[in-house]
């Protein structure tokens, strides 16, 4: 082998891609040629600084976040903020209205507070519930860990948790992510789903005790008096946005979405993990 | 069966799904390409997201079974040269020339090459080697950025760049050196070595 024909395989063999034979070769010619020797030493040195000085980063989790709301958006079924609110204020003055007052509660709440899941005045916890899932629909709320494992989800949210932390394992669930937030001194968990070819599934977490309480938070009487009764209470917004709010061990859950009323419950009844 | 039924009763719902699962997954490698190309945070994430929303828009070109991940690199590359590099100043980059008058002399030098990375480069910062990777020839930046941070081989790289694995292997030979030319300037500023 020759210089020239060294030089031309120096990046390969920096990239191990040469064969035994013609390895053979190249390190013999790199022993006795010393300027040879010295232009691979470089090239190797040079990949082998880069590889250790810059590496690849994970795509941040609000990058990811924000990449798949975006894409959600995107969805046929999917309408503009302006159709939901808008479209429908055409048709029906309440929905409008409805529709304006969450706009109005979530802005004061985001001028609020500088927090990543935005907190309404209202201490109703349904309010807040269809609020904080409105915010999981606009990418406002964004989740601190997104994975496809519901424990390491579950794990992140119960550390410093007062109260039992609920992650299922949803079927048809492509990912799930969670957020702390705390409101008057009451922690908060907030775990959104995103259910394939179904859309968002919202659930907020909170102290039962402190639920039932209202001194900080509350709830309406006709939710705390079926929750008692049946341990489970439903009702649908005007805007068909489903909540189900159920008691899991010491703690009280609200989920949101506007996935169907069974396919949602069918959901929530699989067995916790 | 079912979910034959919800192609035919709702092609774009399920083109939707298609989407996310093909395209996705491949979120991370094409965020780190961007964030080495446009050198901060903020544009990767932007310019991440044109290039999904593009590739959704256009998902029905997309001819299935091929390389997904190089279809969205493809789309990456042109959006960020149509939009990103006029848009952002770039660091002035090195003409290949210069240096390889700067890599004949050094060539002669009779130092002893195992120790030039600890001499060198080893004390050299994290950002230095960011910024000397980010002063390469966008043709030559490319390539590198794949084969020595993202680790892909020649053959992926032809695909991703549309050219022959024989270029990729000449634009990664003059990529280093170039590179090693930038990285020796770095070691120069900061007294690792002699300002001769």
């Amino acid at each position: 082998m020759d210089c020239r024909e060294f030089q031309e395989l120096i990046t390969e063999a920096v990239d191990r891609r040469l064969n035994t034979p013609i390895t053979n070769h190249f390190n013999a010619h790199a022993q006795a040629c010393p300027l040879c020797r010295n232009d691979f030493e470089r090239e190797r040195i040079t990949k082998a600084v880069l590889h250790s000085k810059v590496q690849h980063q994970s795509i941040p989790s609000s990058v990811s976040t924000s990449l798949l709301a975006a894409v959600e958006n995107l969805r046929p079924s999917a309408r503009s903020w302006r159709t939901m609110i808008f479209g429908e204020a055409n048709l029906n003055p309440a929905v409008a209205l409805v529709a304006i007052l969450f706009v109005v509660v979530g802005v004061a709440s985001l001028l609020q507070t500088n927090n990543a899941v935005p907190l309404a005045n209202n201490r109703n916890i349904i309010t807040q519930s269809l609020n904080n899932y409105s915010a999981a629909m606009t990418g406002t709320l964004k989740p601190t860990l997104i994975s496809h494992d519901p424990d390491a989800v579950k794990n992140f949210l119960a550390k410093d948790t007062p109260f039992e932390v609920s992650v299922a394992a949803l079927s048809d669930c492509d990912w799930c992510g969670g957020v702390l937030s705390e409101i008057d001194g009451v922690r908060l968990v907030h775990v959104v789903y995103k259910i394939g070819g179904e859309g968002l599934l919202y659930v907020y977490q909170v102290d039962m005790s402190e639920a039932l309480r209202g001194n900080k938070i509350g709830l309406p009487e006709k939710a705390k008096a079926s929750l008692a009764k049946t341990g489970w209470y439903f009702e649908q917004t005007p805007d068909l946005c489903n909540v189900v709010l159920w008691r899991h061990k010491n703690t009280l859950c609200a989920a949101v979405s506007k996935i169907g009323k069974d396919k949602m419950i069918a959901l929530l009844s699989e067995k916790d993990q | 069966m079912f979910a034959f039924f919800l192609t035919v009763l709702n092609p774009s719902q399920s083109l939707h799904k298609e989407f996310e699962r093909e395209a996705i997954p491949h979120s991370d490698i094409l965020y780190n390409y961007a964030l080495r190309m446009t050198g901060n945070a903020d544009d990767a994430r932007d310019l991440l997201q044109e290039t999904f929303l593009k590739a959704f828009r256009f998902w029905d070109k997309y001819e299935k079974g091929t390389n997904v991940r190089a279809w969205l690199f493809r789309i990456m590359k042109n959006t960020y040269i149509n939009v990103y590099r006029k848009a952002v100043k770039e660091p002035d980059t090195v003409d290949y020339n210069d240096i390889q008058n700067f890599y004949n002399v050094i060539r002669e030098s009779s130092a002893d090459a195992n120790d030039l990375q600890e001499k060198l480069f080893g004390h050299l910062l994290d950002d230095d080697v960011t910024k000397a990777l980010e002063a390469l020839p966008e043709e030559f930046r490319t390539v590198v950025i794949l084969c020595d941070i993202e680790g892909l081989t020649y053959e992926e790289i032809a695909e991703f760049v549309e050219c022959p694995v024989g270029t990729v292997r000449s634009r990664l030979h003059r990529g280093r050196k170039l590179l090693y030319a930038n990285l020796f300037e770095y070691a120069k500023k900061r007294g690792f070595v002699g300002k001769d």
